[in-house]
């Protein structure tokens, strides 16, 4: 670098550049202005003009408040055609105060104009004028001159107007009558119909959100810690290991489904029995679960007796845990009826339906009496919930309590295998994984034609690792002591990516599913007990069995895998995934899954929920202090006490404050999730938007405002607090 | 006795910051590390606990092989192993106590540790060791609200409630001032005269080295330079340990 002044092309170049710059940018712009449909005509024309008028003016007086009327009314008769022997004779004012009218002619034709005089009715009030042929209905009367069909009295009660009379064929000789009618405001103003509804489905939006909100915070904390990178980096796993805990998932789902479920599904009936019983059993459990987990610490030996006693342990606790949630289900289900029958002894019901409170007391023992059978509800929902999902639990316990039995009985004997068997045993153990990872996949991809893309994906992310390792062993930098990769071996595992997605792609025919939507066909290949295997997932998991093998074939079980980065990864891709799909949309797929209500609306937005939490907790979990996480590794304290003690403290306020944060964001998703159906105020908004209620849709946009900039507050001065 | 056999560690970015080191610690010593900034002090204290992965060599104590202890063992072992940090490291949102009793998760029931659950003799245990150094009375503060000196103390505590038979402390006086500093290392050595604890301690100054210590052990880029006691230091071998420019500052 030399310190003169820069060559004079260097200075062209760049205004040059600045030039092309600012066309770019100009082109953008004027593009997106275009694309964008901006155009001042339109918004000119006076018929659009005067609809907005009207429909700003309609939002901005919203019928809140309802005033209630009762009516005067005072008539004449009025002889169609006068008849030739004249008019007939006009009523004079009466003596009493009584409301009365008088008008100008008694006869007349149409489009005569007539003037009537209304007295002694109550003033400054709004008043029509109607025209009751001979046994016809009743017409509202235009005054002349006005706008309106409503005019007003003055402030002594009187009023003169001017109508025409109106055309009505073959009345000719008829008596029809004239009639005024005045309103008389009836009570005190008071909240109208639409402000009632208004409420309720207000209320309805709040705990809508509340409820997606709750249900959000546990998995979005459990996900926060698999999505946070400093938590996950550390965790490394030999692919010995790792391959023996995948292979086994499948059987653990199986043995856990066929053995554990049965356990589960007795525990419930268990559970749904007398309360006596349950509570019982429900101690006893925990006892033995205090006693089982107390046992091993004492011994402290890591041989053969202390591995045999942790597998004992495993399956204990999945049995236990089964069960747990067995008589947990189960008591919901008899809880729900238990507190249904005490809510309704509280509140009887009557034919009209729930009794009405006759006084305080009453209402009180009433109100607790409604809590208890919603409780019971809830309950019973929860409970029901679980009764559903035994059958995946047990599955899923059985799953990770066999892998983790597997890595404690073949961690030892893995670590001291010699090199060949390694790479023997990585090469099938490879394949199994491999086989199964992609029959996965497969049947996945076999339920939407787009989803026939996540085989050749994941194949080609195998494919990366099989080139990569290979290009290591070609040029022999495998015992490398630095790891990272060069340059051309990601190069390398790129070409691998590129290559095997290609293979993959054609082999499975998956072109045809992407251009034209078309499934892959259902051939079977054979019958397994009754388990289908067709021939598209059995040509995937050939193709990962090949992979697989070949991997691990080449890594050998020894190597080092990084789970933590694989588990962060997956994680955040999911999270990032689930976090842009709107929750309109989710709302839209929801309704059609449980219909239209809030129930739809709760679900799209505690998934949506989830993704985000998820993804702003994990971020608070990685800007914490690393320093107590590395004091208390270093006391030999294990995993997840490291957690609850080195990181719960840290992150708490943060996660207070977020999950307040998401309260405010779902209030405000909650109030627009009804325009798909999802409940709430915004299916009201919607409908009265449509029927072109403006004056009603005012007080949905009302209370909403209202509503919104309440919990903004709330929820900053909450946050101010923890942050 | 701890034995280091040809310890070397290669970060991943490729940095050798230990470099063939082999010592051999016999138990009740007092031993200060010191060397220039960067020259492997941390790395090698963080070696002998395995809070860092050595990559290649041995750590031999009381006739373990820390490096090829399997994760369990290996929480066996670090029970038994106190560490405390330049930067104390303690929770600060939690109360001292509660900073104290986590030295004691390695030994307690797990599932009841999950729920903050300490039996009533765990506590006593914890109120002795804030006894021991001194700030009993600050048990129930958060430990946020106490000065550097005292957090230092109760970093000691929380080794205690281990049990350690040895002592790992990096830098534990680095940030305090000079009166704290010397509060601190007479704690350190009462535990070696008092318990027998073999201490570990690196240091930045000779002239606590020299007050404390039974023995010096310098590094310099990775490498053993120097190990011996602290007065056979003198100038010359000072400036090898140091480098050339280097003064010798005296801390009171
Ligand atoms: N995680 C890491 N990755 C890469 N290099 C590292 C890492 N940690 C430390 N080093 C390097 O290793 C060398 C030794 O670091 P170490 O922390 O052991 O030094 P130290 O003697 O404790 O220094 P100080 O007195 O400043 O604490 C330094 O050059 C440092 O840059
Ligand atoms: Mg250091």
């Amino acid at each position: 670098m030399n310190d003169s002044t820069p060559p004079k092309t260097n200075n062209a170049l760049r205004t040059l550049l600045i030039i092309v710059v600012i066309t770019i940018v100009l082109a953008i712009y004027s593009y997106g202005w275009t694309v964008t449909d901006i155009n001042l005509d339109k918004p000119q024309e006076a018929q659009r003009q005067q609809n907005l008028g009207e429909a700003l003016r309609d939002l901005l007086s919203p019928n809140i408040f309802q005033q209630d009327y009762t009516f005067q009314a005072a008539t004449l008769p009025f002889v169609m055609t006068c008849p030739a022997e004249g008019a007939p004779a006009a009523v004079s004012a009466p003596a009493d105060a009584a409301p009365y009218i008088l008008i100008s002619a008694t006869c007349g034709v149409a489009n005569d104009v007539v003037t009537v005089q209304g007295f002694n009715f109550h003033p400054e009030t709004f008043a029509r004028i109607e025209w009751i042929p001979d046994g016809g209905e009743a017409r509202v009367r235009q005054p002349i001159g006005r706008g309106e069909d409503n005019f007003f009295t003055d402030a002594l009660g009187r009023f003169e107007v001017q109508i025409e009379v109106p055309q009505i064929r073959g009345s000719s000789g008829q008596t029809h009558i004239i009639q005024a009618r005045v309103a008389v405001p009836a009570g005190l103003p008071h909240f109208s119909n639409t402000t009632g509804v208004v409420l309720e489905k207000m209320v309805e939006t709040i705990f809508l959100a509340l409820i997606a909100t709750t249900l959000s915070i546990l998995p979005s904390a459990i996900l926060s810690f698999f999505a946070a990178h400093n938590l996950m980096k550390p965790i490394r796993m030999t692919l010995g290991n790792l391959l023996v805990s995948f292979a086994l998932l499948p059987v653990g789902w199986l043995l856990g489904s066929a053995l554990l479920s049965p356990i589960g599904t007795f525990a419930l009936n268990l559970g749904q029995g007398t309360l006596f019983g349950a509570g019982s059993t429900a101690l006893a459990l925990g006892f033995a679960m205090v006693a089982a987990v107390r046992k091993p610490r004492v011994v402290e030996t890591t041989g053969w007796e202390a591995r045999l006693r942790s597998v004992l342990l495993a399956v204990l606790v999945a049995i236990i845990v089964t069960a747990v949630v067995g008589l947990l289900g189960g008591l919901g289900l008899s809880g729900d009826m238990f507190f249904h029958n005490l809510g309704s002894t509280l509140r009887p019901q009557t034919a009209e339906g729930p009794a009405v409170a006759a006084n305080f007391g009453q209402w009180l023992v009433y109100a607790l009496g409604d809590v208890l059978t919603s409780f019971g509800n809830m309950i019973g929902t929860l409970g029901q919930l679980l009764q559903l999902l035994m059958l995946p639990i047990a599955g899923v316990i059985g799953a990770v309590t066999l892998s983790s039995i597997g890595t404690t009985l073949t961690l030892d004997a893995l670590k001291h295998v010699d090199r060949v068997t390694s790479h023997m045993l990585g090469g099938t153990l490879g394949a199994i994984c491999g086989a199964i990872l992609l029959g996965i996949t497969a049947s996945i991809g076999m339920q939407a034609a787009w989803l026939g893309l996540l085989t050749p994906l994941v194949a080609a992310g195998l494919g990366g690792g099989v080139f990569s390792l290979a290009y290591q062993r070609l040029t022999g930098s495998k015992q490398r002591k630095i790891p990272g990769e060069s340059t051309s071996q990601r190069l390398s595992s790129w070409v691998g990516i590129a290559l095997v997605f290609l293979a993959t792609f054609v082999l499975l025919n998956v072109e045809r599913a992407v251009v034209e939507g078309v499934l892959p066909t259902q051939t079977e290949l054979l019958n397994l007990f009754g388990m289908p295997i067709y021939f598209y997932v059995a040509e995937a998991m050939l193709i990962g069995a090949v992979l697989g093998g070949v991997a691990g074939a080449l890594a050998g079980t020894r190597a080092a895998f990084p789970f933590g980065d694989m588990l962060y990864t997956t994680t955040r891709t999911i999270l990032n995934g689930l976090r842009s799909i709107e929750p309109l949309i989710m709302g839209l797929v929801f309704v059609i899954w449980v219909g239209i209500g809030p129930f739809a609306g709760v679900l799209a937005l505690t998934l949506h929920s989830i993704a985000s939490l998820g993804k702003l907790y994990s971020e608070q979990i990685e800007s914490i202090d690393s320093g107590p996480i590395e004091a208390l590794q270093s006391t030999g304290a294990n995993q997840l006490q490291t957690i609850m003690y080195a990181v719960v403290p840290q992150i708490i306020p943060p996660y207070i404050a977020f999950t307040m944060y998401r309260w405010d964001i779902n209030v405000r998703m909650s109030t627009i999730i009804g325009f798909v159906g999802g409940g709430g105020v915004g299916f009201l908004l919607q409908q009265q938007i449509n029927l072109l209620r403006y004056r009603e849709a005012g007080v949905a946009v009302l209370a909403i405002a209202i509503v919104v900039s309440i919990l903004d507050y709330a929820s900053a001065s909450i946050r101010q607090r923890y942050i | 006795m701890l034995i280091i056999e040809n310890l070397t560690k290669i970060y991943d970015n490729g940095f050798k910051a230990l470099d063939n080191i082999s010592l051999e610690i016999p138990d009740g010593q007092f031993v200060a590390i010191i060397g220039l900034s960067g020259s492997g002090k941390s790395t090698l204290l963080r070696c002998i606990n395995r809070l860092i992965d050595p990559t290649e060599g041995r750590i031999i104590w009381n006739d373990i092989d820390i490096t090829a202890a399997t994760d369990d063992e290996l929480r066996q072992i670090r029970r038994r192993i106190g560490m405390i940090f330049q930067q104390f490291n303690l929770v600060k949102r939690s109360s001292v106590i509660t900073n104290v009793l986590s030295g004691r998760l390695g030994y307690v029931n797990p599932v009841f540790s999950l729920f903050n659950y300490f039996p009533g003799k765990e506590k006593e245990r914890a109120l002795a060791a804030l006894d021991r150094v001194g700030i009993r009375e600050k048990a129930y503060n958060r430990a946020s609200a106490l000065s550097g000196g005292q957090q230092q103390r109760v970093g000691i505590a929380r080794t205690l409630m281990q049990e350690p038979e040895l002592m790992l402390a990096d830098e534990p006086v680095a940030s305090l001032d000079p009166a704290t500093s010397h509060s601190v290392m007479k704690y350190l050595q009462l535990l070696n005269e008092e318990d027998g604890l073999t201490i570990l301690c690196s240091l930045h100054f000779l002239s606590l080295a020299r007050a404390y210590s039974h023995r010096v052990i310098a590094l310099k880029d990775g490498k053993l330079e120097f190990d011996g006691p602290a007065q056979a230091i003198d100038d010359e071998r000072f400036k090898m340990i140091y480098g050339e420019e280097a003064v010798q500052v005296e801390i009171h």
